[in-house]
């Protein structure tokens, strides 16, 4: 008897245990293995006007600067704009080519190739400090001994773009007039694809040298004033034709037209200044291929060289 | 009527620890207190665990979405969708808990997905963020179980939105796993807990069942049992205080079998020397008084034959019938001190004899019934304690019974010899009988000699209902030293 009592005691007890294990919620439960096609997503009707951006910057910081811009030239053509990045200059090139994209913001090396290549069209080019040019700094990080280009030899260097002039094609000029050439003189090279990223790369030591884009190096000191304590600017190369807005050759005159104007107008509103000031930018102005000859002239005696190496 | 129920619990429970025994008052309490103990142990550190866990499951939920948005920023801004796809697989790959992850763009389109073909209904409502806040997690309650589900805006929301959702299996699993594990501890312990115990009680218990065992045996009267000191504790006291007690009752024991043997020495010397001194004087009484008499009836009888004179013949004669008269009663004297039929011819005929002659002179209707004595005879002690115990029976059924009619059985079976005599008379107070009845023996006499032979006496009676009196002797004396001072007291005396 007592000891059918504390069986029961016993059992009572695991039976509480158990209740408290196993609880049992209920409410209407999602089925993840229900599956549903998705929707294809309803075309608005409207074609954006497609613009894309070389990747100067890095894809967020591209997106946060060019965005008031876009959307003030959105509300004064009347029709959505799509931003479009690539991760490399030759990608933009590809979608210019193609007619994928209505007008592009690229590079000078790249529109040097794209000219080249299929008849990239100018249309515009900011001003920055009264000029239309900008420059391809050498820096290395602020507690680094480096003099001059030849004492980054055997380094980590870091170069932006294989097709970006400021970062890829001048420093190899730069070590070529040295006699030598980028694969050799340097430790290790890589490619950061964006000129932001380069600079940070050199801020925290990833890298021991990078060359980078003047105005995006300038615009990133203002906003972050610790970068100028953390790099140091070793070499300035001589004025190049500034990176400029272009279109395919086969886009339509008036829409051209249409926006070149729209370019040049910025600066006479006050919501086109607010955004050119975002972008470091004074004013569009127009601009001549002549412009980039100087450039013409370091990228060929690169090609050059790679020719007789070849040969 | 609550504090009655209240008073009666209480005593009911004290009742049932109070009956069990102390071995299992001890097992109960150590399993008592290690199953206590371990459930309560146990269910503490599955809450505290399954607390710790989910909160754990809810900042890595969280931190990994948080991660996913940050490294699916530029892929998104790129429209690299192939490497956006690679890394929510990998995001499910690295994170076994993640039950699935997604992207969306800002308009909340599905940008990929790590369900294959097709997305769960109604999962895209189901938890939604602002593009301003750092996230927003929740619960969802899917097919599966419990799913944590965090969303994180992708670049302030101008990129899309992360969304992140993580099974609990694992966090239940390892709580069920740790709480088995502790339940199965606990068992073991118990385990343990009751070989401990057992050994344990039976080191408590093993001295003090030695001593109940060894005061059993005192209480049927064995005094033999020393018990052992186990430890030097209070139940090592205790047997030394139960030994030293057992030794003085045997002490007391020993003094007062001494002082029994002594009185039953004497009174067995009593009664020997009674017995020797009645048979001296029947001897007397029929050789000696009975000789003179007969010697004194011959000489009357030639007086009255030689005397002419008629008035000398007629004294004569009368004082010849007086002194034949005395002669029988002399002769009757004798036989009812020693009746020398007892020496031989032999109980039964003894018996039969005396009872023939109460049934005349007491004018009884006698009825004698013998069984199993016939045929060998039983000792001189036992035949003339039988006897006197007859002859004492009837010498009271006739002072005091008022009966008219007397049954006398006796019977040998076994080993033992029963007397039992039977009137019809006007009984008694039972527990009056030991009193002395008219200033001789009488019943006590009985079962004074009754104990002596190692027998017994009981009386059944009622008044007005007649009296039975029962008596049971072994054939076989238990103490010898009394037999023994039987035979030995007419040398003495």
């Amino acid at each position: 008897m007592k000891r059918r009592l504390f069986l029961t005691f016993m059992i009572g007890c695991l039976g509480l245990l158990a209740a408290a294990c196993a609880s049992t919620p209920a409410s209407p439960a999602i089925d993840l293995t229900d599956l549903r096609p998705l929707e294809p997503v309803a075309d608005e009707g409207v074609i954006p006007l497609r613009i894309a951006v070389a990747a100067v910057l890095s894809p967020q910081g591209t997106l946060e600067s060019y965005q008031p811009l876009l959307h003030y030239m959105s509300e004064q053509l009347n029709r959505p704009i799509e931003l479009v990045q690539r991760r490399t200059y030759q990608e933009v090139n590809t979608l210019i080519e193609q007619g994928e994209v209505d007008v592009a913001f690229v590079c000078t090396g790249a529109y040097v190739a794209g000219a080249r290549e299929f008849g990239m069209e100018l249309l515009a080019a900011p001003q920055v400090n009264g000029e239309a040019v900008y420059y391809s700094y050498l820096i290395v990080p602020a507690s680094s001994p480096v003099e001059d280009l030849a004492d980054l030899r055997g380094a980590t260097f870091a170069f932006t773009d294989p097709m970006s002039m400021t970062g890829y094609y001048y420093p190899s000029y730069l070590v070529h007039q040295l006699g030598d050439e980028p694969q050799t003189f340097f430790g290790r090279t890589f490619f950061t694809y964006s000129h932001d990223k380069a600079i940070s790369a050199v801020a925290q030591g990833v890298a021991d040298g990078a060359a980078v884009d003047s105005l995006v190096y300038d615009a990133a000191i203002l906003q972050d004033p610790d970068l100028a304590l953390q790099t140091r600017i070793i070499h300035r190369s001589d004025p190049f034709g500034i990176p400029p807005v272009v279109v395919n050759p086969d886009t339509r005159p008036q829409i051209k037209a249409e926006i070149q104007s729209l370019l040049l107008d910025l600066a006479n509103t006050p919501d086109g200044l607010a955004a050119l000031q975002i972008l470091g930018f004074e004013r569009f102005v127009t601009i001549q291929d002549s412009d980039y000859d100087t450039v013409r002239r370091v990228i060929s005696s690169l090609e050059v060289t790679q020719t007789e190496e070849i040969q | 009527m609550t504090q009655q129920t209240t008073t009666s619990l209480i005593q009911y429970a004290w009742q049932f620890v109070g009956s069990v025994n102390l071995r299992v008052k001890v097992l109960g309490i150590v399993l008592g207190m290690v199953v206590l103990l371990g459930l309560a142990v146990t269910y503490q550190v599955r809450v505290a665990l399954s607390e710790e866990l989910e909160e754990q499951l809810k900042d890595q939920g969280v931190s990994i979405t948080r991660d996913l948005a940050a490294r699916a920023t530029d892929l998104i801004l790129i429209n690299d969708m192939y490497a956006l796809h690679q890394l929510l697989e990998e995001t499910v790959l690295n994170n076994r808990s993640v039950r699935y992850a997604f992207i969306v763009d800002p308009e909340h389109h599905i940008l990929a997905h790590t369900f294959g073909e097709g997305f769960p209904a109604n999962l895209l409502e189901a938890n939604t963020v602002e593009p301003d806040s750092h996230h927003h997690a929740t619960w969802l309650e899917t097919t599966e179980g419990s799913i944590w589900d965090s969303a994180v805006p992708i670049f302030g929301g101008k990129a899309g939105f992360a969304r992140v959702g993580l099974s609990d299996d694992r966090m239940r699993h390892a709580v069920n796993t740790v709480t088995g594990q502790l339940l199965l501890t606990t068992v073991m312990v118990s385990v343990f807990g009751i070989a401990a115990a057992t050994v344990l009680t039976w080191v408590l218990t093993h001295p003090i069942l030695t001593l109940v065992s060894a005061a059993e045996s005192v209480a049927k009267g064995d005094l033999s049992p020393q018990v052992r000191r186990w430890a030097n504790d209070e139940i090592g006291n205790l047997a030394d205080a139960f030994n030293a007690m057992t030794e003085a009752l045997r002490k007391a024991a020993q003094e007062r079998a001494e002082r029994d043997s002594l009185r039953a020495q004497y009174i067995s010397g009593v009664i020997a020397a009674q017995e020797e001194e009645r048979k001296r004087v029947a001897r007397e009484l029929h050789d000696g008084t009975g000789q003179l008499m007969t010697s004194l009836l011959a000489g009357l009888t030639a007086l009255e034959n030689a005397s002419a004179e008629p008035s000398v013949r007629e004294h004569a004669g009368e004082l010849r019938r007086l002194v034949s008269l005395t002669l029988k009663e002399v002769r009757n004297l004798a036989v009812q001190l020693r009746p020398s039929a007892l020496d031989d011819l032999g109980l039964p005929a003894a018996i039969e004899h005396y009872l023939a002659f109460c049934s005349r002179h007491y004018d009884l209707q006698i009825n004698l019934t013998i069984h199993g004595l016939e045929e060998s005879r039983l000792s001189a002690e036992l035949e003339t304690s039988i006897y006197r115990i007859v002859q004492e029976g009837l010498t009271n059924i006739a002072r005091h019974a008022k009966a008219t009619s007397v049954d006398v059985i006796l019977k040998r079976r076994g080993k033992e010899v029963f007397v039992i005599i039977e009137d019809n008379g006007q009984g008694m107070a039972v527990n009056g009988y030991h009193k002395r009845v008219g200033g001789g023996l009488g019943l006590y006499g009985i079962r004074e000699r009754a104990e002596l032979l190692g027998g017994k006496m009981s009386i059944e009676s009622e008044p007005g209902r007649g009296t039975s009196l029962f008596v049971v002797l072994p054939l076989e004396q238990p103490i010898p030293a009394a037999s023994e001072s039987l035979s030995a007291v007419p040398n003495t005396g």
